[in-house]
């Protein structure tokens, strides 16, 4: 089976330090990947540059099949034409840890944004497949509400709902429950089964590691930018690991 | 008493026009104005040959003794007197008008001042609001270009923008609306005073309001650009739909403050030949010399001013109000 995206030997540094440090992975279609680290570790900087958020130095990513993202111009990796990083970005969702919600935009409006404005969609459509997405993360009730009124698992609920809204080939989390109360975590995580039971590719940055036995088919242990350790939940979770400090990292979470 | 005061009534009676005069004279030297009023109310009025200077002389002067005595009414008569001789005479005329004048109450004087300056002040007033709402709709849009120069990472751009931000508000606007109105025909521009108010304000305020937006777009969390660019926006679209509608309550504030600033800052155009509200008040003022005139343009100046002001804080709430919904 194709992949549905690949990374190859990514480098992201700020100035000397090197956050990503040539990282090589392969997402399968449908596969869920969770990735853990302590903080710093590069996780964020990882999903930045899939979707070119943050550029990488060098590396090579292909989506689907196809380069993706970047270019070679005079032997240098430069990001591609604003218009296909546009397009690739429509194709994989993203969300964020603050939820990043538009304040100034009501939590319809707020889903129905990408498809009318990116995809050229009508409003009245865009509405529809709001009222659609809002359902299924059930928040259909507070269409008409400003985010400022929600909790914050519910903005998250709305985030994710925004982001099913493009209808992406993949969505990337980073640390969707870090910024919510404990007794929120678990609605944004039901949310996000749920999309994974659907067949969703997801790449899902976590501290949680109960959601991440629970959901994961591949867990990567990320630090200093590299990939410490990769395996199935069952390699990590279920017998004492390899690698001492992978070991002590999920001993001190749990 | 009683003789001796129609005794000299007799006598004077029988004096004649020179003689009352001189006696009058006497009385105001020895200071009985009293008797020197009297004595000036019988010069009689002049037949053919008579001397009519001599008798206006009189007159005029029994009433500005009244005048300085406070008895306005008898002042009014004596003048009056003179009118109904010589009902043309200009003097006459002129000092009647001054002393029905200071006769007026104050609040009556102020009420004929106002009434009598008020419709110039606000024909003035109409070039000011022109100017104010003129600048109000150009300086937003001139601001927001520069502010997007600045921050675009165009280098060229953002040096230009910062030049010209650099120039405008380093400098003091009087002197930029002199270099546009006096200075630019010296390089073969030659623009009218109306032209020149407005180029100048516009570009004075487009550099003012550039800053504030700026300050404003960057006060907005980096997530919102983030949020938008991950899904699929350009940057135009980012900073249309997203970024540049949550400006708004950020700089409406000071903003509000500008426009403020604005309304008085016209009144400098008024320095390139303009009429407005300022120049029109000085006019006036230099023809009258009364105070109440400046008073009135400052009456129109605050009136504007505390519109703006209100209309501005309702806009504010209005704008603002996503947060609390
Ligand atoms: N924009 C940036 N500029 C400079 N350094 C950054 C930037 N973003 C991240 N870093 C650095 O890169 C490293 C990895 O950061 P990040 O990807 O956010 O880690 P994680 O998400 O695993 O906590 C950290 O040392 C962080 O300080
Ligand atoms: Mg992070």
């Amino acid at each position: 089976m194709q992949p549905l995206i690949e990374l190859e030997n990514v480098v992201k540094a700020f100035g000397e330090h090197r956050a990503v440090d040539n990282v090589s992975l392969s997402i399968n279609k449908g596969e869920k990947v969770v990735i853990i680290g302590p903080s710093g570790s590069g996780k964020s900087t990882l999903l930045r540059t899939i979707n070119c958020l943050e550029p990488m130095d060098s590396g090579a990513m292909r989506f689907a099949g196809k380069p993706a993202g970047y270019v070679k111009r005079d032997g240098k990796l430069v990001p591609d034409k604003p218009k296909n990083i546009c397009a690739l970005r429509t194709r994989i969702g993203m969300v964020f840890q603050q939820f990043n919600l538009f304040p100034h935009m009501s939590v319809a409006r707020n889903v129905m944004e990408g498809p009318v404005t990116v995809l050229g969609e009508s409003k009245p459509r865009a509405r529809e497949t709001a009222m659609d997405m809002l359902g299924k993360v059930g928040m259909e009730g507070f269409a008409d509400r400003y985010p400022a009124s929600l909790s914050g698992g519910q903005k998250q609920r709305v985030a994710i709902a925004r982001a099913l809204a493009m209808k992406p080939e993949m969505i990337l989390f980073d640390e969707p429950t870090s910024a919510l109360d404990p007794e929120l975590v678990g609605e944004v995580f039901d949310t996000i089964k749920q999309l994974a039971v659907e067949g969703m590719t997801m790449v899902i940055v976590t501290h949680n590691m109960g959601f991440a036995r629970e959901i994961a088919d591949t867990v990567i242990f990320m630090e200093n930018g590299s990939f410490l350790a990769k395996g199935t939940p069952a390699d990590f979770f279920d017998r004492q690991c390899d690698d001492p400090r992978v070991q002590s990292f999920i001993d001190k979470i749990f | 008493m009683a003789l001796l005061l129609l005794f000299l009534c007799t006598v004077a009676r029988a004096a004649s026009p020179d003689e009352l005069m001189r006696r009058a004279g006497d009385a105001m030297a020895a200071g009985d104005l009293d008797a020197a009023v009297e004595l000036y109310m019988q010069v009689p009025a002049p037949d053919k040959n008579g001397d009519e200077g001599q008798f206006v002389n009189a007159r005029m002067q029994a009433a500005r003794l009244h005048f300085a005595l406070k008895r306005f009414e008898r002042a009014i008569e004596a003048v009056d007197s003179l009118l109904e001789v010589y009902p043309d005479n200009i003097e006459a005329k002129s000092y009647r008008g001054a002393v029905v004048d200071a006769m007026m109450p104050e609040w009556k004087k102020l009420l004929r001042d106002t009434v009598h300056f008020v419709p110039a002040l606000l024909k003035g007033s109409l070039m000011t609001l022109l100017l104010v709402f003129f600048t109000m709709l150009v300086s937003p849009i001139g601001g927001l270009l520069i502010a997007l120069g600045r921050i675009s990472g165009i280098a060229a751009a953002s040096r230009l923008c910062w030049f010209i931000i650099w120039i405008f508000r380093g400098t003091p606007l009087l002197l930029q609306l002199f270099f546009i109105y006096y200075g630019l025909p010296a390089i073969g521009i030659t623009l009218k005073p109306i032209p020149s108010a407005l180029i100048g304000l516009g570009l004075n305020y487009s550099a003012y309001l550039a800053e504030i937006i700026r300050s404003g777009i960057q006060s907005i969390d980096k997530g919102q650009m983030e949020a938008a660019q991950a899904m699929g926006m350009s940057y135009r679209q980012a900073m249309r739909r997203v970024i540049i509608p949550q400006t708004y309550r950020v700089i409406l504030p000071p903003v509000t403050n500008e426009f403020i600033a604005l309304i008085k800052d016209t009144a400098l155009v008024s320095t390139i030949a303009m009429v407005e509200l300022m120049r029109t008040a000085d006019q006036l003022f230099n023809a009258s010399f009364n105070v109440t005139v400046l008073a009135l343009a400052a009456c129109v100046y605050l009136m504007f001013t505390t519109v703006f002001t209100f209309a501005f804080e309702r806009l504010e709430r209005r704008v603002g109000a996503y947060e609390e919904r």
